[in-house]
């Protein structure tokens, strides 16, 4: 399969005043293919976020070749959409106007924007909250709203913060199950950041495992799990097999 | 929930926040009429609540009051005009660019700290007794609540919403009309409030030192004519106007930004 995203010896260092500089991303190598499910995992400060803010655009990496369809990737664009771990959500702005938000930016007028944000609205099951803001939303409720919103422009490619990282463990479990089926009727290629290997597993296609700063891909598993997966599928043998042999892969990269 | 299960509230339970302070600025003026049932009273060095309200009436009817009130708007509105404009710019250059911050915030803070209305008898020996010398007071001492706030909004404006705005394609205009106003914007208006304050201190002050008409004018004129009445009930009309304005602030406030009700 011909890789949709593809990155080739990227490197990333940050040079923050009054400090030394921090080597972010070391010879990185990746490739997405179209509609994968991709996450990654990697110790906090391995660079993985950094290489997400990358590619949508808001980051310039110092060397390497970053491709996307095969056209070299320069800056933000409507392809992609980032949904953050903090939510990001504009709290003067009511439920619809969040979700709208990229249209607006697109210079849609408000009908049309109408049209597109009310269906995705009944999608993350936020019907009747048009009106609400986030501060009178539930932290769930918030990531739902983050999540039409990255939805409502429309992209080929959603790029997943630790989406899921601020909610608590119950919501957690349902907002992926939520993510995977709104993943499989959208037809999306999502690359997503997490900490939680088991998260990763139950989602994804393959999972990277990046080394520690600087972050460079240290091995990929395939994820052979039949789809749809349920919940049940993450107290299987398999399941926890997965599990022990990235956990294997990963612990010797976190330094406590 | 067990709130919504409670039985209906009373009057009285409902509206106690209300009743109590009422309650006590009621207790308040009762004390102050009652004690000169034991004090001996002499109108020359004191005044009671109800002459107070007598003279208050007395002096709204002849059209007094409103003409003072009027003529010491005119300088406020410009004072203070010039304050949000100038204290709103001047913060928001000194919130985003740190070099210019660092220059202006001891000057700043020295000023804001120390009693600017020691400087009152300067400003009118430059500028006289008119609206401009009263303006320019009123100016000093209103324009750095807009500063500080202005700066402190800029300053708290949230990276993540720039990111947001910025990697969905949004220009430098849209990161100011879609995220930076509206995040200033709250701040500023909680400067108002605190501003409105050290204003109506600018005119009284204004007025005291050398005026020939206005309201601070009217109570420097009463008292030394010992018409501590008269005095008052003119008293009374500046606080009525700052606990309206500031007030109507805080309202205007939770009206234009629901969502701060969350933060």
């Amino acid at each position: 399969m011909p890789a949709y995203i593809s990155g080739r010896n990227v490197n990333l260092t940050f040079r923050p005043p009054n400090r030394g500089p921090v080597r972010a991303l070391q010879n990185f190598d990746i490739d997405i293919g179209e509609g994968e499910f991709l996450s990654i995992v990697g110790p906090s400060g391995c660079g993985k976020s950094t290489f997400l803010n990358v590619l949508l655009g808001l980051i310039k990496p110092d060397s390497g070749d970053i491709r996307m369809d095969g056209k070299p990737l320069a800056g933000p664009g409507t392809d992609r959409a980032m949904v953050f771990q903090e939510f990001g959500l504009l709290p003067w702005r009511t439920v619809q106007a969040n979700v709208e938000l990229g249209l607006e930016l697109k210079g849609m007028g408000g009908d049309a924007r109408r049209k597109l944000s009310q269906p995705l609205i009944e999608m993350i099951g936020l019907s009747g909250f048009e009106g609400h803001f986030p501060h009178e939303l539930s932290g769930g409720m918030k990531q739902r709203v983050g999540l039409a919103r990255a939805l409502a422009t429309d992209p080929n490619v959603l790029l997943m913060d630790e989406p899921f990282a601020a909610l608590d463990a119950q919501t957690r479990d349902l907002m992926q199950v939520e993510l995977l089926r709104i993943w499989q009727t959208a037809k999306k290629t999502v690359l997503f950041v997490t900490h939680q290997i088991e998260e990763a597993i139950y989602l994804s296609d393959r999972v990277m495992v990046m080394t520690k700063r600087p972050g460079r891909a240290k091995k990929i598993f395939k994820i052979d799990l039949p789809r749809p997966r349920d919940y049940e599928m993450r107290v299987t043998p398999e399941f926890n097999k997965l599990k022990l042999q990235i956990w294997n892969e990963l612990k010797d990269e976190i330094t406590v | 929930m067990l709130d919504e299960a409670a039985p209906r509230q009373s009057f009285t339970d409902k509206h106690r926040k209300v009743l109590l302070g009422l309650l006590a600025v009621a207790i308040f003026l009762a004390a102050w009429q009652a004690v000169f049932l034991v004090v001996p009273f002499n109108k020359l060095f004191v005044s009671k609540p109800d002459l107070i309200w007598d003279a208050l009436v007395k002096l709204i009817a002849s059209g007094d009051l409103i003409r003072d009130l009027a003529i010491s708007a005119v300088p406020f509105v410009y004072g203070f005009g010039a304050a949000v404009v100038v204290g709103v710019a001047l913060g928001i250059v000194m919130g985003w660019r740190e070099r210019v911050s660092y220059a202006l915030d001891p000057i700043m803070t020295i000023f804001y700290a120390s009693p600017l209305v020691a400087l009152a008898p300067l400003v009118i020996v430059f500028f006289g007794v008119g609206v401009s010398g009263k303006a320019i007071i009123i100016f000093v001492l209103s324009v750095f609540p807009f500063i500080f706030n202005a700066q402190a909004g800029v300053r708290a404006v949230d990276r993540l919403l720039i990111n947001v705005v910025r990697s969905m394609g949004g220009t430098e205009r849209d990161l100011y009309l879609k995220v930076i106003v509206p995040s200033v914007l709250p701040y500023i208006v909680a400067g108002a409030r605190i501003a409105v304050g050290r204003g109506l201190i600018g005119i009284l002050v204004g007025e005291f030192f050398a005026a020939s008409e206005g309201i601070g004018y009217a109570i420097a004129r009463f008292g030394d004519l010992f018409a501590l009445d008269r005095m008052f009930a003119c008293i009374f009309a500046i606080m009525v106007i700052a606990v309206v304005l500031t007030e109507g602030i805080r309202w205007a406030e939770r009206a234009a930004f629901p969502w701060r009700a969350g933060q």
